[in-house]
């Protein structure tokens, strides 16, 4: 009686195995395929990608911009005394006008103050530009130190 | 009583197995079919377990069959979809050092046939030349009417070429996506990369560098199918580049030289930041590269550098320390040696000392220097600096240098100005960036490599302060010799020039010469060497009437270094004070 019970126990689970295999399978296969139709669509994006790249690298060509600033642009090629670092800019002007302040223009005026700076890409030779009003200008706005050849 | 039990009892008391009578039909049948004494019991049972083995066997090798589909099927699908794909197998992309492409794949459809479908092969010809003009139809139709399973009929195909001829809808015509090299930059960089064939393989350059490195055993393998490789970065700089070009095609054109080359070497890198040699070719169409006149000039071919090599004789003779900047040497007479005499191009007729011997690019006095030191000093000298054998990079086109067959002192007293030596240009670079540097020779390199790499590379061939005094003597140059016309504003340029006689028909030409120019930038500090160099440059009126490097190698190479040095990231200096203070000054200091 046992042995009978335990022989439709070990079917019954036989077939519930059988089933869940089955679907595990199943499942797997359509897995499968959908890894299989992203990997071609991974492909085929990357594809598209290199071709807009190789596409891209053709547009940025520097003969090509080159040709083109040459026809459509007024630049001129950068000269040295065009660069200056940043550890050669004057230190920051002084702030001529207060924030809420009603005529800033005025207040502009008022303080304005004239720093003769000298920055890198002015040879050392020039002349200093002109100042407006030298009476108004303090003492102590003393000409700002030169940037360049000092090291 | 009891003995009328006992006779009742004994019937009873003989239970007698008695075999229940087998009927007689079935008694008959048993003895006819199996014999008399036989068992059917065991027999059954026996039966039993044998079908039962039976049964295991062949469910057995059905699960293990089902087990096996499971796994195989599913590995063997996706492979089979690239291996139809990718016939022309995947290179990894070039990249320059800021990451743009110089050379990547591309998909193109690539139109074949299997003419054993081909139905009508009149049809087929006709249509096909009607979508692709270019095809020939006798040859078209001698391939269709084949009886081989799959013919190629044009690689390389239009996105709309293949829309077409797809609704024409041809039996057994087909398209397959094939990788395609695209050089975007076209000839900017040729020499450089080099090229495929059409299989994808490289034949030149960097490409067949790449083949040679494990990419040809993974094509072998079939596995180089995917774009998942890493990409190749150069050290070259594609802006530079292209500035180094443009200024050597026009001083090609505006000097009717023949050739121009030119380099850009990080000399404490060893990093080949632009290499240039025109006439070019065009990657993306690799026929023009069988030509001669397009040879890689600075690695495949060996020149006499002429002045230039001046840097080697003069930084030999400071680096054996027998002589000093305040030596001074004979020039007041043309060098007797045989029957040979050495001239100077512009004679000053006096005692020269090495800065003046330099400068005013004496061959007297650089000959006089060489032979006070010996031939065996030189011999091991240019040994040391990497002269004398070829010179190998990543690039597969290298030339060995052609050494005189006796090195006499005749021999000697030529090669101390750069006569009678054939070097690779890109040699003599290698051996001017050594002096330059800090003395340390560095093996050149298409590759990107860092400071600490170089450093592994890197020999120590002369010393610091030889290296420092050859520094001042560059710009030196610049200020008052032969170089004058490379002084950029800003960018401290020193420079040494040379003038090459070319050897025509075995002799010395009068008129051909090569001129080239090796500048550093910025001399007291160098970073970068830039060498320019002009193969039969010819007068012209801005010249007047000469055809010596500082008139025509000089100023591109001062146009090259104005443009290129910002894009090196080289910060101009306004008012550096001259050599003497500057280089000299420090050199003292060090002392």
């Amino acid at each position: 009686m046992i042995l009978r019970i335990l022989n439709f126990v070990v079917i019954g689970a036989l077939v519930l195995a059988a089933a869940y295999v089955y679907r595990i399978k199943y499942e797997a296969t359509v897995q499968a395929e959908h890894l299989a139709k992203l990997r071609d669509q991974v492909r085929q994006e990357r594809d598209k990608i290199a071709a807009l790249r190789a596409r891209w690298g053709e547009l940025d060509d520097p003969a090509r911009i080159q040709d083109l600033a040459k026809r459509f642009l007024k630049l001129q090629p950068v000269a040295p005394t065009q660069f200056e670092t940043l550890d050669h800019l004057p230190d920051q002007p002084p702030e001529y006008m207060r924030p809420g302040s009603k005529d800033p223009i005025g207040g502009m005026i008022e303080h304005l103050e004239v720093p003769v700076e000298v920055t890198g890409s002015i040879p050392q030779g020039a002349a200093p530009p002109q100042t407006p009003d030298k009476t108004t200008a303090p003492p102590a706005a003393a000409p700002a130190q030169s940037g360049t050849g000092s090291e | 009583m009891s003995a009328i039990a006992e006779p009742i009892a004994e019937p009873i008391a003989e239970p007698l197995p008695v075999e229940p009578a087998e009927p007689w039909l079935r008694r008959f049948k048993r003895v006819m079919l199996y014999g008399r004494n036989v068992d059917r019991g065991a027999k059954a049972r026996a039966r039993v377990g044998l079908a039962i083995i039976g049964f295991v066997v062949v469910y057995g090798i059905i699960a293990l069959r089902l087990v096996l589909f499971g796994i195989v099927s599913e590995s063997r699908t996706p492979q089979r979809i690239i291996v139809d794909d990718a016939v022309a197998t995947a290179r990894p992309d070039i990249l320059d050092r800021n990451g743009e492409i110089l050379a990547t794949d591309v998909r193109v459809p690539s139109l074949y046939a299997e003419p054993r479908r081909i139905i009508d092969v009149d049809e087929a010809v006709e249509l096909l030349t009607a979508a692709l003009p270019d095809l020939d139809p006798s040859e078209l139709r001698t391939r269709l009417s084949s009886k081989r399973g799959f013919v190629w009929l044009k690689r390389d195909i239009t996105p709309e070429q293949q829309k077409e001829i797809y609704r024409q809808g041809l039996p057994g015509i087909g398209f397959l996506k094939e990788n395609k090299r695209d050089y975007p930059n076209g000839p900017e960089v040729s020499h450089l990369i080099g090229h495929v064939n059409i299989d994808n393989q490289g034949i030149a350059g960097i490409e067949k560098w790449l083949d040679g490195h494990g990419l040809a055993a993974l094509h072998m393998a079939g596995l180089a199918t995917d774009r998942l490789q890493n990409p190749v970065v150069l050290a070259a700089d594609l802006r530079v580049q292209h500035a180094l070009r443009d200024e050597l095609v026009q001083a090609r054109d505006h000097f009717h030289a023949i050739a121009a080359a030119g380099v850009v070497l990080n000399v404490n890198t060893g990093e080949i930041v632009a290499m240039v040699s025109e006439p070019d070719y065009d990657p993306n169409d690799p026929r023009q590269a069988i030509e001669p006149s397009r040879i890689n000039r600075l690695t495949t071919g060996v020149y006499e550098m002429g002045s230039t090599f001046k840097a080697f004789t003069v930084a030999m003779a400071l680096d054996s320390g027998k002589i000093t900047l305040n030596s001074s040497f004979d020039a007041r007479m043309p060098l007797r040696m045989g029957r040979f005499l050495i001239h100077d191009f512009e004679p000053e007729h006096r005692f020269l000392s090495v800065p003046e011997i330099f400068y005013y690019s004496s061959n007297i006095g650089a000959a006089r220097i060489a032979l006070s030191l010996g031939t065996g000093a030189q011999q091991a000298f240019l040994k040391k600096m990497g002269q004398l054998d070829r010179l190998r990079t990543e690039l597969p086109e290298s030339a060995e240098p052609i050494l005189p067959r006796r090195w006499s002192d005749l021999t000697t007293a030529t090669i101390a100005f750069g006569h009678g030596l054939s070097v690779a240009p890109l040699q003599a670079v290698m051996g001017v960036a050594a002096i330059m540097n800090g003395g340390y020779l560095i093996p050149p390199t298409f590759l990107k490599r860092t400071p600490e790499e170089a450093e592994q590379l890197r020999k120590r061939v002369i010393s610091q302060r030889t290296s420092l005094m050859m520094r001042y003597l560059m710009r030196l140059n610049v200020e008052k010799g032969t170089a004058r016309k490379a002084d950029v504003p800003g960018y401290y340029i020193g420079g040494k020039t040379g003038t090459a006689d070319k050897v025509v028909g075995g002799r010395y030409s009068k008129t051909k010469v090569l001129t080239d120019f090796m500048a550093i930038m910025p001399a007291d500090h160098p970073r970068y060497l830039l060498l320019i160099m002009l193969d039969e440059p010819k007068a012209t009126p801005e010249t007047h009437g000469f055809t010596t490097s500082g008139w025509n190698a000089v100023p591109t190479g001062a146009k090259v270094v104005a443009r290129i040095a910002p894009l090196l990231g080289i910060e101009p200096r306004m008012d550096l004070p001259p050599a003497d203070q500057l280089i000299l000054a420090s050199l003292k200091e060090s002392r």
